[in-house]
């Protein structure tokens, strides 16, 4: 049990760093640097834990917060350049807070041994969970507490004026400015929220894998949070989680079995999934089919 | 370390320039498809670096000669080109940037486990042009095989802009860059001229890929990502769509990095160069010569 | 084809595969065989770590199988049967490996990851201490096979390597090399700082263990470097900071300066297979010949000599695995018998198969469907109460405490495109 346990918990973590680029992409900024968020998050929270011996609950709020921090002051410069800019932009970002924790070293002598981020050998003993006896289900349920508050909030305010707004603001900001929308604010807004998201994971990230190092945070991770909204589409929050299930759920450990070939199918499938799908595997579309098929269902 | 020691210092800049031709023609490569499309073609180092796989076989199992090697890199990279080409943005629709884009992404996947399928992951020795050329100026020297690397990089871009400038194929190109539907309107076929493009920054890369291997002298899958993340800054850094500036900015790259190195260390050298990308796109977001073919 | 069927057939797809990759058995009650698992990188660059100790795995369970199979604790015979898993060299998929095997099948130990990364991120979920009820950490035993860096197996008692000391190889080393080259002084070197194993070993091992036989950096020494291991080994990162270089670095032309300028009689690479190559082939363009070259552990290995068999000649390492023994040539072709290479990493591997069998066989594991925890726990104290065994290349000691081997060695030598044995301390 414990394995598919642990499978939920890494799809809800990912869907979190999904969801931060989501929001991001829904006013039309792509960013490539959301691992960096994550890395503040997971960095964050795991030193409150560990050397401030906080309780998990506060680490992983000011921790998302730090990362929501740093994503604002980001926005700023972030709107200067668009497109591809952007693209390049944040995955230097990123790079630049990976880098920062390379080199970050930060330790303290804890029961006999040193605990704290220490550069290249990586940021052990995150054990917050495992030492106070949480169970799998325990920490499951954790995490998916703020998976579904997150995306709850983010379908809430997608049908909301803010999502129009957002949404406005991606399709054309010209047309937005000009029916008046702030777009300082709502980029700037954006990504914060996103941050804050990523940072959310990041500390959730740390925790459930108990050991974080640089390699963790590459402009790799950074391709995955984009990949879930693209693969799943902009229509609605639940394409984002569908495509995490896709990538981590079926790709990378339902493929196990195809041992050497899974590598290969997984980039395979992605071209496939895009050629086909271009606006996404849950598409309106879909949504439209899925909703009628359901409500048939209900009438029969 | 990092003394100041004025020809150390200018040996090591002169270093960085001339390892910077390589990071240049990565850059020409993505900037050249920008430049065309729009689009960000992100199998483009992984498709280079397979190319030189590619001569890198012809060297192994038939002993090709240097220059065969360098051909054939380059031949095999057009093809991968035109076929990521076909697959990751042909039939995905034109105003989709996303989807060309996640689709190149899993292109870029695919090649490098193909290439590490075959390979193991091994790094394996890439014959170098040159390898024992040294010129030496006084106490300076200089690497005969990567002053052959810009020789290289400078005559590419004489005949990319000479095909693009003089030619219908590149008058075709530019027209389908600046107003597709225009071109289209004239009777231009816009998705041949993309596909050419495409052959053609595939024809650069392997060169690209068969330089940086033979520069190193080893070849691995561990440095298709970095190269990536080196050729998108390039890219910026020297304007978006623009040639010229994609050369000085690899050369700059290549030097500064050097430069880093020595005075602050190899943890901290990375860090710098981001911290110059930033500055150009706080102080000069269209990079150094601006770009002649803005869009976002 | 219309787009709504497309998306249906799309989403029935997604729907079909998914269930088709969890709808397989957990595991079926067979009849009795010793299940074991292993792990390691079969994808991404680091491929060649799975490839090799997939290969020796092979063969090592097949030798056990070919002399009768395993004894259980009632006597009875039976084979010995292993699966083998690719976690990538990916901390979330070493982890994700570890749980499905601890709970979707019926393996009694884990072998894996090989990348010492992986292993670091992996062990941590498992319980540290054994009967702590209140720590929920995994309770499965692992065996890792090599992983080298330095304290690594002692985060869990679960965990056990086996896995060269390298104090006491670059001690010995170095003390050889003394008798050999009495008129070498100084050293230099640098070494891959973004991979803990090749820049710890450099900092905390190599440096202060030159000194203690009477290398001298060059310069006069680097301050708080006493000749013991650990000491000062901030110092030593400090100097060498513009003559390191990163694992996927291209460029190593002002490394190789500093090389060049410290004209020291021994250098030190310390780098994986890639780097070295890079490193060693800028030394070469720039005509650095030094008295000595030494090398990291870890290439010791075939992919050195595939990256540049010319430009490694004459490097010594010191290794755990060489084929001088009859044992250890059997497993050098047995591996390439299986499109793999038996080096210093997956060498390990095969011993680890044969230290299994010997465990299983001394504790009585009975390997029936009902006893799978107690004999789980059973292989873990069996591994505890080591004290040594048979290797390929001689006796395996263990450090109990901290769940690692001391392991015999020898030096070798790149020579005309191979490895040669130049010293054998054993």
């Amino acid at each position: 049990m414990s394995y598919y346990l642990g499978l939920v918990q890494l799809i809800g973590i990912h869907t979190l760093l999904g969801l931060s680029a989501y929001v991001l992409m829904l006013t039309g900024q792509l960013s490539l640097g959301q691992a960096g968020f994550f890395a503040i998050g997971a960095y964050s929270a795991g030193i409150l834990t560990v050397i401030f011996e906080l309780p998990i609950l506060p680490a992983l709020l000011v921790g998302a917060c730090i990362a929501a921090f740093f994503a604002f002051l980001v926005g700023f410069p972030a709107l200067r350049v668009k497109g591809l800019m952007l693209v390049v932009a944040t995955i230097a970002f990123g790079e630049f807070v990976r880098l920062f924790f390379f080199n970050l070293s930060w330790r303290v002598p804890r029961d006999g041994i040193e605990v704290g981020p220490d550069s290249t050998n990586g940021f052990r003993e995150i054990r917050y969970f495992v030492a106070n006896g949480w169970s799998a289900w325990e920490i499951t349920t954790f995490v998916w507490v703020f998976v579904i508050l997150v995306m709850v909030a983010l379908w809430w305010m997608d049908r909301s004026r803010a999502g129009a707004v957002l949404r406005a603001v991606g399709e054309d900001e010209l047309a937005a400015q000009s029916v008046g929308i702030n777009l300082t604010a709502v980029k700037v807004t954006a990504m914060t929220a996103g941050g804050f998201i990523a940072g959310i994971g990041g500390a959730l990230y740390a925790h459930t894998a108990t050991y974080v190092d640089h390699l963790t945070f590459t402009v790799l991770l950074a391709t995955f949070a984009i990949s879930y909204p693209i693969l799943g589409g902009l229509s609605s929050v639940i394409g984002t989680l569908v495509a995490v299930i896709f990538i981590q759920g079926v790709l990378v450990e339902g493929l196990r079995f195809l041992g050497d070939w899974r590598n290969i199918v997984f980039g395979l499938l992605i071209i496939a999934a895009m050629n086909l799908k271009p606006s996404g595997l849950f598409d309106a579309r879909t949504a439209r089919i899925l909703k009628r098929a359901a409500s048939l269902g209900r009438r029969g | 370390m990092g003394d100041f020691d004025f020809v150390y210092i200018t040996q090591t800049v002169g270093d960085g320039l001339l390892f910077g031709s390589t990071y240049a023609l990565i850059g020409i490569g993505f900037t050249l498809i920008f430049g065309a499309m729009g689009k960000l073609n992100m199998t483009y180092a992984a498709a280079s670096l397979g190319g030189a796989y590619v001569g890198l076989a012809a060297f192994t199992f038939v002993n090709a000669p240097a220059l065969v090697v360098f051909l054939v890199s380059a031949l095999a990279s057009g093809i991968v080109g035109f076929i990521a080409y076909l697959t990751c943005f042909r039939f995905i629709p034109i105003h989709n940037h996303l989807a060309a884009l996640m689709a190149s992404i899993g292109g870029l996947f695919f090649i490098d486990e193909i290439v590490i399928h075959t390979t193991d992951g091994s790094p394996l020795t890439f014959p170098a042009m040159f390898e024992d050329v040294m010129f030496e100026l006084g106490p300076l020297g200089i690497r005969g095989d990567l002053l052959f690397v810009f020789a290289v990089c400078i005559a590419a871009t004489a005949g990319l802009l000479f095909v693009l400038y003089r030619s219908r194929l590149g008058l075709a190109t530019r027209a389908v860059s600046q107003q597709d539907v225009a071109a289209r309107l004239c009777g231009i076929d816009v998705h041949r001229t993309n596909a050419v493009t495409f052959v053609l920054a595939g024809l650069l890369g392997g060169i690209a890929g068969a330089m940086t291997a033979a520069a190193v002298g080893v070849l691995s899958p561990l440095i298709t990502i970095p190269l990536t993340v080196k050729g998108l800054i390039v890219t910026v850094i020297g304007g978006l769509g623009s040639i010229p500036g994609a050369i000085v900015a690899g050369l700059m790259v290549g030097a500064l990095e050097n430069v880093f190195l020595y005075f602050r260390g190899v943890n901290e050298r990375d860090m710098y160069v981001l911290l110059l990308l930033f500055v150009f796109l706080v102080f000069r977001p269209h990079g150094i010569f601006g770009s002649a073919i803005s869009r976002d | 084809m219309s787009k709504t069927s497309i998306s249906i057939i799309t989403l029935a797809g997604v729907a079909a595969a998914t269930l088709i990759a969890f709808g397989q058995p957990a595991f079926a009650a067979s009849e009795r065989t010793v299940k074991i698992a292993g792990w390691g990188a079969k994808s991404g660059p680091l491929r060649s770590f799975g490839v090799n100790s997939e290969a020796v795995l092979t063969a090592a369970v097949k030798s056990i199988n070919d002399a009768g199979g395993v004894k259980l604790g009632d006597g009875t015979m039976v084979p010995m049967e292993f699966t083998y898993y690719d976690s990538a060299c990916n901390a979330d998929q070493a982890i994700s490996v570890a749980r499905k095997v601890e709970s979707q099948t019926d393996a009694l130990i884990g072998i894996g990851p090989t990348c010492s990364g992986a292993a670091a991120a992996m062990y941590g979920i498992f319980q540290k201490t054994v009967d702590d009820a209140s720590d929920t950490g995994l309770q499965f035993p692992i065996l890792t096979d090599t992983a080298i860096r330095p304290g690594l197996a002692k985060k869990s008692q679960w965990t056990f390597r086996n896995v060269p000391n390298e104090i006491t190889m670059y001690d010995e080393l170095f003390s050889w090399l003394r008798t050999q080259y009495p008129d070498a002084k100084t050293i230099y070197g640098g070494t891959e700082t973004d991979q803990a194993h090749s820049k710890l070993t450099f900092a905390i091992v190599i440096v202060p263990l030159a000194k203690k036989h009477g290398f001298e950096w060059v310069g006069g020494g680097i301050e708080g470097v006493t000749g013991k291991v650990r000491d000062g080994y901030e110092n030593v990162l400090e100097v060498s900071k513009s003559s390191n270089w990163l694992m996927a670095d291209t460029n190593f032309s002002v490394q190789a300066r500093a090389f060049k300028k410290s004209g020291a009689d021994m250098m030190i690479v310390s780098s994986h297979p890639f780097t070295t190559c890079g490193m060693l082939k800028e030394m070469k363009r720039q005509r650095i010949n030094p008295k000595v070259l030494v090398g990291l552990t870890s290439s010791s290995s075939a992919e050195t000599l595939k990256g540049c068999a010319d430009a490694a000649e004459g490097m010594y390492i010191p290794t755990g695995f060489a084929p001088i023994t009859d044992a250890a040539a059997a497993v050098a072709s047995a591996a390439q018998a299986n499109g793999g290479f038996a080096d210093l990493h997956s060498a390990a591997a095969w011993e680890n198969a044969h230290i299994i069998k010997q465990v299983v066989e001394s504790m009585g594991v009975m390997a029936k469907p009902d006893t799978l925890q107690a004999d789980r726990r059973k292989v873990r104290d069996g591994l505890e109460a080591l004290v040594s065994v048979n290797g390929l290349m001689g006796e395996i000691g263990r450090v109990q405490d901290e769940g690692e081997s001391v392991k015999p060695f020898v030096f070798v030598q790149a020579e005309g495109g191979s490895w040669e044995v130049v010293h054998d301390p054993r």
